[in-house]
């Protein structure tokens, strides 16, 4: 809401303090959006053209001799209009207009100006006369030398407030004039409204056939003559926001800005009866609105209708047929309520917002309906010389019985923590206008029509913000709880500290993704869901793998020369059957690789797996396996790939990027990993903690190497091993496979066993034994022979 | 006999001086001590001497002895350090070269940001509650106070999956759902961390996807005030110890009053400057006490509970707590700026 100040000052017995109003607006009441004067221009003044003649070089040019009260100036004009005995507004030298234009001493064409003659449009205003061809013209009452903007009522300041949902009281002048009453403690001076009224019958008769209108008051009236309005009443709509077009329109305008009480003007010559019908729409039918189009209607809409057809969309916008124009000479003017719900429904969907519209829709004063109707009656018999035919037509089936609010001052403190007393509260109640009673201890507040309020709570809030929230004093909650952090959430944090000590960065990746990526990485390949109402297609299905984005991710950053690049992210991925928590991680590059002392490793698939592997050691999870399966991803090289089994349950996969993909994105050796964490967070926690004994005596290890067809797994070696090793053997490691070319079926493992026991040290002869009944089970089961 | 001793002890000491190197030290200590010294010839000549005589000469031999011996450990210990001098000379090293790269990876500025608020509430004894991203109308906004028909809704312009549900536009259905599991109407302390979506087109201060946390407290005594002191908290926390807090009256469905909150500038400390935009204040959150439709709508008695609700985007926290100018740069995901924190 734009509010001019000159036209809040005329409420008030003194002038108000704009920087003032600001804070006050800011602290007590709404946002300030914006405080500035309206045109930000020195050096106006207002000039008489004395003399013209001719500029002896140039044709279109005219040199004026123009007096501007302490001075005669010569300017050169070349403006079509400018002419002798004209009032104009003179910028002189020194002055700057809108887009930085100085103004400055200048010669034309061998010729001095001191000065410019303005048009508004080269002021910043648009359209504030309605066939303005060049210079603007004032009327012959303004004196040299004065400052045409205060002539013209420009000299104003204008504050824009944000409003918020609730304070729909101040989309009008009345409305902020009382909020700046109770905020500054000053008395409102409202005008007293008078019509005279011709003794006739007022012709219209007016109907309801819907719930949907509460309200409606039509006023005919006749004589009217369309002209431009004066020139206060067009700067006071200039600086609300609103451009002026005719008297008979600006006044509606003027109406509702000062009540908050939309208006709508017929022309009552073009309705084709002298009834006037409002009613609910019937789905199909047709109306020409004022912008020209034909709009279709559905049932939930509202229209005003001459008994047949519709002739205005009610609250949203009126019909093209009973337009006002230039020769209308008879209007009825409607003043009406209709319910705020329809009008949004119909102007959303018709894309109609408007001044109006938007009032309707978060609710009107219904006290002030007829006193905007007599308002603007009053102001079209003084502008535009109009005879108001009779007292309005009306239906009226407002329930007015007022509402009332029960409040302690009991209550008030103990929501606050502030000790009001009752000489505070009810001098708010002053201020705020809101009458009330007190009786057992309890307020009974009446609740204004042009405050709605619902519950105690809107007059807490009205007492505090009045008070001053700076006054509330400061203290804690002091209902002892106990906080702290669930299992889940610690777990995932120290996921996130392990992958970010091991060198993989977090990232932060959109849930909404194009179709093409939200089933990729899919293990269930089930149904992905869809939003009804996306942006773009590329965000327009959930995600059911957090692994596309990451690689889009690695693409974004090799595409800046990032070599290394190493991923994780935490997030939610979503299924026809609920939501689930995934970890993914991507790595692609070198670990700890800086040119200086190398110690990089390439990264490979035994890299990714050592990673989650040591999670899950560092999260307690032992039962695990990885399984080579023909069931993993086609995203996935089929060789280096193992879907991920925790409590012999699949909840994930590792693997290299399958080798298509990666010459698709031009990039390669890229690993991954998925895991769906709902299996591990909700892990029984109730294991009984303890710990491993550990034996006195000296451990001894033994070393082994055998040559075994290629394609039996490590897995079943290590298998083999344990099931034949006594209680003695206490581990089994990997440290080396080996491929030589001349034995391209074999390959080499060496493992490293380690023996010990609890109640001696053993005896070189004792495991000797053990290594060779593992050598024997080596060879029977896995046909392994001992490397030479 | 003394005089030969002093001559001795001179000469002894001469030569120990000259030693350069342990061998050196060597020979000296055969020269006078071993079996064949000088000492030795003395100690011959002693037997000569009357016997009156040869405790006093026995005594000044061996205080000779003792002296070269000692002059010689002396030197040799000298000799000892200087060796291992210079080899610590040789081994040392340009320490001003860079050391090993381990790669530290980086948790993203909106985890760090999010994490550090729920410490601060942890330490103030709340509990943190997550919910689904997936909501019903019915949860994120009609047991809200915001019925089908509410022009507020419109302010939050959502993704629909059906007409009954939708992405969440706040985490304040957290808010909901643990509000009617708190059957027993213990005290309820809760911070809803999360993901929320809004319809807006991604740009440099909107985006379609950010997080959230919201912290909610209902028990039979808590106030405003209680809400203030919480914030001026929090703002001191996350802003530092200097600042101060402002509030100003708003609007939320949710919470009746309603507060906008403003945090005094800590680039300018109040002044006026480019980031508070000359005001002194920079407005980090939004907050109120409990609307009685909410209390209600969970089962509530409004008479007796009551408490407060306050909400920011972790977005803005860390936008301004970094001076992050795009709020894209948070979902690019650039490792040149995700490393940064």
């Amino acid at each position: 809401m734009k509010i001019s100040l000159n036209w809040l000052n005329t409420y008030f017995k003194n002038k108000l303090d704009g920087f003032d109003l600001v804070k006050k607006f800011n602290l007590m009441s709404q946002e300030v959006s914006s405080f500035e004067k309206l045109l930000d221009i020195n050096g106006l003044v207002i000039g008489h053209v004395k003399s013209m003649e001719k500029h002896e070089n140039a044709d279109k040019l005219n040199v004026c001799q123009v007096d501007v009260g302490n001075e005669i100036l010569q300017i050169i004009c070349g403006a079509p209009n400018v002419d002798v005995n004209q009032k104009v507004i003179v910028a002189k030298v020194g002055a700057v207009l809108p887009g930085d234009f100085k103004i400055k001493k200048a010669k034309i064409r061998g010729v001095e100006s001191f000065g410019m003659i303005c048009s508004l449009q080269e002021l910043g205003i648009q359209e504030f006369d309605s066939d303005e061809k060049g210079i603007y013209v004032l009327e012959s009452d303004a004196s040299c030398g004065e400052n045409p903007l205060q002539y013209l009522g420009l000299d104003d300041f204008v504050l824009e407030l944000d409003l918020t949902a609730n304070r729909s009281d101040l989309l009008s002048y009345r409305g902020v004039a009382y909020d700046v009453a109770c905020m500054l403690d000053l008395d409102i001076e409202f005008r007293k409204v008078k019509v005279d009224r011709e003794p006739k019958e007022n012709p219209v008769s007016i109907y309801t056939q819907t719930k949907d209108s509460s309200v409606y008051y039509g006023q005919v009236l006749e004589g009217v003559k369309v002209k431009d309005s004066p020139y206060w009443l067009k700067s006071r709509l200039i600086a609300s926001g609103i451009r002026p077009i005719n008297n008979v329109v600006d006044i509606t305008n003027y109406v509702m800005l000062e009540y908050g009480q939309p208006l709508h003007a017929f022309d009552y010559e073009k309705i084709k009866s002298d009834r006037i019908i409002v009613r609910e729409a019937i789905t199909g039918e047709k109306i020409t609105t004022l912008d020209g189009e034909e709009r279709t209607l559905l049932d939930g809409d509202i229209v005003i209708t001459d008994g047949e057809k519709p002739i205005a969309l009610a609250g949203v916008m009126g019909g093209l047929d009973t337009e006002i124009d230039n020769s209308s000479t008879t209007i009825l003017l409607e003043s009406a309520i209709f319910n705020p719900v329809k009008v949004r429904k119909t102007a959303n969907r018709l894309n109609l917002k408007s001044e109006s519209s938007s009032r309707f829709e978060k609710g009107i004063d219904y006290q002030e309906t007829l006193n905007a109707l007599n308002y603007a009656c009053s102001l079209l018999v003084e502008l535009a010389d109009a005879k108001v035919i009779g007292n309005p037509s009306f239906y009226n089936n407002i329930n007015s019985k007022k509402k009332t609010i029960k409040l302690s001052l009991d209550k008030i403190n103990s929501i606050t923590g502030y000790a009001f007393t009752v000489e505070v509260v009810e001098d708010i109640f002053r201020r705020l206008r809101f009458s009330y009673k007190y009786r057992n201890d309890q307020y009974i507040i009446t609740v204004p029509s042009r405050r709605p309020m619902d519950s105690y709570q809107d007059i807490i809030e009205e007492i505090v913000r009045i008070n001053g929230y700076d006054k509330i004093p400061v203290s804690l909650p002091i209902t002892p709880t106990q906080g702290g952090l669930n299992h889940k959430q610690s777990v995932i944090r120290q996921i996130r500290n392990y992958f970010v000590g091991k060198g993989l960065s977090e990232t932060k990746t959109y849930s909404l993704v194009s179709l093409e990526l939200a089933t990729l990485f899919d293990q269930e390949e089930s149904e992905t869901i869809r939003i009804l109402n996306p942006l773009t297609k590329e965000r327009e299905y959930l995600r059911h793998s957090i692994l596309p984005s990451l690689m889009g991710v690695l693409s974004y950053n090799k595409a800046r020369k990032i070599d290394d690049v190493l991923l994780f992210e935490i997030a939610n991925t979503y299924f026809k059957n609920g939501e689930k928590l995934k970890l993914a991680a991507l790595i692609s590059g070198k670990i700890n690789n800086s040119t200086w002392q190398k110690m990089n490793c390439e990264i490979d698939f035994y890299y990714i797996k050592g990673l989650l592997e040591t999670l899950f050691k560092e999260l307690g999870i032992t039962e695990y396996s990885f399984e080579l399966s023909k069931e993993t991803l086609p995203q996935l090289h089929p060789g280096i790939s193992a879907l991920v089994k925790v409590n012999d349950q699949v909840c994930g996969f590792l693997g290299k990027i399958h080798p298509e993909t990666e010459i698709k994105i031009g990039l390669k050796d890229i690993f991954v990993m998925e895991i769906d964490l709902s299996n591990i967070l909700n892990r029984n926690q109730t294991n009984v903690l303890g710990y491993k004994e550990i034996s006195k005596y000296p451990s001894v290890n033994r070393d082994l190497a055998i040559w075994l067809d290629k394609n039996i797994s490590a897995k079943e070696v290590v298998s083999v091993i344990k099931e034949v090793g006594n209680k003695t053997l206490n581990s089994v490691e990997i440290f080396d496979v080996y491929y030589d070319e001349e034995k391209s079926n074999l390959k080499s493992i060496a493992l490293s066993l380690e023996f010990s026991s609890f109640d001696r040290t053993l005896e070189t002869k004792e495991v000797d034994n053990q290594i060779n009944k593992i050598t024997d089970a080596l060879n029977n089961k896995l046909n392994a022979k001992l490397r030479g | 006999m003394k005089n030969k001793l002093n001559e001795m002890i001179i000469q002894a000491e001469k030569s120990i001086m000259s030693c350069k190197t342990y061998n050196d030290v060597l020979d000296v200590k055969a020269k006078y001590l071993g079996k064949k010294s000088d000492f030795n010839d003395l100690m011959q000549e002693l037997k000569n001497l009357p016997n009156e005589e040869k405790p006093l000469f026995g005594k000044l031999i061996n205080e000779a002895k003792q002296e070269i011996s000692k002059l010689i450990d002396e030197k040799r210990e000298e000799l000892e350090k200087s060796k291992i001098n210079d080899l610590l000379k040789a081994q040392a090293i340009d320490i001003s070269l860079p050391g090993r790269d381990f790669t530290l990876g980086h948790k993203h500025v909106l985890t760090k940001t999010v994490e550090e608020i729920e410490d601060i509430f942890v330490g103030l004894g709340y509990e943190i509650k997550e919910g689904p991203e997936i909501e019903s109308d019915l949860y994120n906004f009609e047991m809200l106070n915001l019925p089908k028909d509410h022009p507020a809704r419109e302010m939050q312009d959502s993704f629909y999956i059906t007409e009954e549900i939708l992405m969440r536009t706040h985490t304040s259905p957290v808010q909901v759902r643990s509000l009617l599991a708190n059957a027993e109407r213990k005290p309820m302390k809760i911070i809803c961390p999360g993901v929320v979506y809004r319809k807006d087109d991604d740009d440099q201060t909107h985006s379609h996807q950010f997080m959230q946390v919201e912290a909610l407290v209902v028990d039979e005594l808590t106030t405003l005030a209680d809400l203030k002191g919480t914030l001026l908290l929090i703002a001191k926390k996350l802003f530092g110890e200097n600042r101060e807090i402002r509030l100003r009256p708003s609007y939320f469905p949710f919470t009746e009053p309603s507060v906008e909150v403003d945090v005094s500038c800590f680039k300018c400390n109040g002044k006026g400057c480019s980031m508070c935009k000359s005001t002194g204040w920079i407005e980090i959150l939004g907050a109120g006490m409990v609307n009685n439709n909410v209390l209600q709508a969970a089962g509530y008695d409004p008479m007796k509970y009551q408490g407060f609700a306050l909400g920011m985007g972790i977005e803005r926290i860390a936008m301004l707590k970094y001076g992050i100018e795009d709020i894209r740069l948070l979902y690019t995901n650039d490792l040149r700026f995700n490393s940064q924190f």
